[in-house]
């Protein structure tokens, strides 16, 4: 039983969090509606939230693992092996059910593996993640052989690029697991250890709490959220080959810390992690859309980040402590 | 350790397909990555060769793809265990200048593929021309789109010499025909994923986009998901002529490709190494010619790199 307590927070008050959260995409918003006629239609909005999707359900596991002042570089890794395990399951079975269960159990076991690492070598997570995003690659390299598997049954695309009501599939599960992550990490116990194991993992320990098998459990979820992204991925691209993940893991870490999460662990929200998905996003959307030189794009992306990140910490300073 | 598994492999692959003879000459090919479909066909071509011709290849390919550091060791390896003939493709065509030197100086003959090294010598050069595919490939969308419409390129990675040359041939393409309107050109960094999404957002800009011009055959692919995905129709092109674009070429969602004969440049460049060791003739350079593949000529390409065949030389290179 746990002695450590935490304040759990209203309904209202989670929204009025992320509300605040929120400004720095809202700001961003009016700048590019004024600067693009094309930004505040219908159907960039929905393309929006499609890209935004990806991104977060990769780096919403991520941020219960930096909750617990761990990190997991193996995401990207994780998502290309698994598409491309998934990917050709589907391809040689021709059942998309099987596919999306070697997809999830591969970035599951690739999860489980970090935390054992962890936990029973007590290596730490920057060592250990980033010792399996090379074996990761090694294994997908050596399975893929350089080759691009393509072509999957409509009733799997329909994960990636299916609409419902006029909103695509991947923004209703990006919704989903931003409440799932909300519920899990304020209103249950499991959610509060983690954050309090981030917090100061000792006094975790001392208090009762199961630290490893918290741990262990947080790098599976960080693992089955890239399983979850690697079959959006494959289902939205129509194919897959061993480097899709790559460029995804530092934009994932990015949007964890983006929206407040802190690296040193114990604090911050799922929730700030959406906003640090749309603020990525945004930033591509409105250069694209405005057509900036391509040279241009990197200073752009930096400078947008900063400013968006500083307009945040200026409307949180003085206030809760950003949980 | 990585690399080593990865060499071990490819000894085990050549062994188990009866290449290896005691008295066969040893070739070691670098390539720059693991991931791209290209250089995948250039160490096919290269293995299909050296089969024909009883020799032994040893690839050498970076864990980290195009890493800079990692092919310097992988030189300094192979300079102590001297091959007969070096097939090299730098993983940046200045920063591995000093690895060029090393092999140049354990006196062992290097063939220079696909991209043309800065410094250092080479018995010959074999290699695509990049400016010339863009050229072509966009030249073949505009003349298609009756030399008029509205046009989006897709740039790979900034910096990077392949993009130099091909965004160059696009643009003058371009400048050939002055109906068609360029209205953006945005990078999707080579990757597919980025393609997709920058084609998203462009669509939003622009309501009618007549045809794309990608820079290689994964943002083309990209590309296509997103038009598909918003029920637009544009023509697309793109460069490389990997298996997946062959097929999407067959399947009309593709205009067109340009080949980069990563299989010809594989066998020919091992032939070469082979034809130099054996004091046969070869040529100062093979530049392959550029050829676009469109639905009227997609066929022979239409056919697994595992089971192609090497060219004849003499089919090849004309003394």
């Amino acid at each position: 039983m746990s002695t450590l307590t935490f304040p759990r927070l209203t309904l209202s008050a989670e929204f009025r969090t992320i509300a605040q959260r929120l400004l720095a995409v809202v700001v961003l918003c009016i700048v590019l509606s004024v600067l693009s006629g094309a930004f505040l239609t219908f159907g960039n909005l929905v393309n929006v939230l499609r890209q935004a999707a990806l991104i977060f359900l990769l780096a919403s596991g991520l941020t219960l693992v930096i909750l617990t002042a761990g990190l997991d570089l193996s995401i990207g890794a994780n998502v290309g092996l698994s598409a491309c395990l998934a990917g050709s399951v589907i391809q040689a079975s021709g059942s998309a059910l099987l596919g999306v269960a070697v997809g999830l159990g591969s970035g599951c076991a690739i999860g489980l593996g970090n935390g054992l690492l962890v936990t029973v070598l007590r290596l730490p997570p920057f060592i250990a993640t980033y010792g399996m995003l090379w074996v990761v690659h090694g294994l997908t390299y050596w399975f893929m052989a350089g080759a691009t598997i393509h072509g999957f049954p409509p009733a799997f695309r329909a994960l990636g690029s299916g609409y419902w009501l006029s909103l695509p599939i991947p923004v209703y599960l990006m919704f989903v697991f931003l409440a799932i992550g909300i519920g899990f990490a304020r209103y249950t116990t499991w959610g509060q250890e983690i954050y309090a194991i981030g917090a100061n993992p000792i006094a975790a320990r001392l208090s009762g709490i199961p630290v490893n098998r918290r741990l262990v459990l947080v790098y599976t979820v960080s693992g089955a959220m890239a399983g979850l992204a690697s079959l959006i991925f494959l289902a939205r691209l129509n194919s897959a080959e061993g480097d899709i993940g790559e460029p995804l893991t530092l934009p994932a870490i990015a949007a964890v810390l983006i929206g407040g999460t802190s690296l040193f662990g114990g604090v911050g929200t799922v929730s700030g992690t959406l906003v640090g998905a749309l603020i990525l996003t945004l930033v591509l959307n409105g250069m694209n859309l405005l057509a900036i030189d391509a040279n241009w794009q990197p200073l752009v992306t930096g400078v947008i980040v900063i400013l968006a990140v500083s307009l945040d910490v200026l409307t949180h300073r003085g206030g809760s402590a950003g949980r | 350790m990585r690399r080593l598994s990865v060499v071990a492999a490819a000894i085990l692959a050549a062994s188990v397909s009866g290449a290896v003879r005691a008295d066969g000459e040893k070739i070691a090919v670098f390539t720059k990555n693991q991931t791209n479909p290209f250089f995948q066909s250039v160490r096919l071509g290269a293995e299909n060769a050296a089969k024909q011709m009883n020799a032994t290849v040893l690839q050498y390919v970076p864990t980290k793809p195009d890493s800079i550091p990692e092919q310097m060791s992988q030189i300094d390896d192979v300079v102590v265990k001297k091959p007969d003939a070096i097939v090299f493709t730098p993983v940046d065509y200045k920063a591995m200048s000093p690895g060029v030197a090393k092999m140049n100086a354990a006196n062992i003959p290097v063939v220079n593929i696909t991209d043309r090294a800065e410094k250092g010598s080479f018995i010959t050069f074999i290699g695509s021309n990049d400016y010339q595919l863009g050229l072509q490939t966009g030249r073949y969308l505009l003349k298609t789109l009756g030399g008029k419409g509205n046009i989006v390129i897709l740039e790979g990675v900034r910096g990077v010499i392949t993009n130099q040359d091909r965004m160059r041939g696009f643009n003058d393409a371009l400048k050939e025909f002055p109906n068609a309107k360029l209205l953006a050109s945005q990078t999707g960094n080579y990757q597919r994923l980025q393609a997709l999404q920058v084609m998203e957002n462009l669509m939003q800009s622009y309501p009618q986009i007549d045809g794309v011009m990608a820079a290689n055959d994964a943002m083309a692919m990209g590309a296509i998901e997103a038009l598909e995905g918003a029920k637009r129709t544009a023509l697309v092109v793109s460069i490389n002529g990997t298996k997946e674009a062959i097929e999407a070429v067959k399947a009309g969602k593709l205009l067109a490709t340009g080949d980069y004969h990563g299989f010809s440049q594989g066998c020919l460049s091992v032939t070469a190494a082979l034809r130099y060791l054996r004091k046969q003739p070869i040529p100062k350079e093979i530049i392959l010619p550029v050829s676009v593949i469109d639905k009227s000529n997609y066929q022979p390409y239409d056919v697994a790199p595992e089971q192609r065949s090497c060219p004849k030389w003499d089919d090849m290179v004309k003394q």
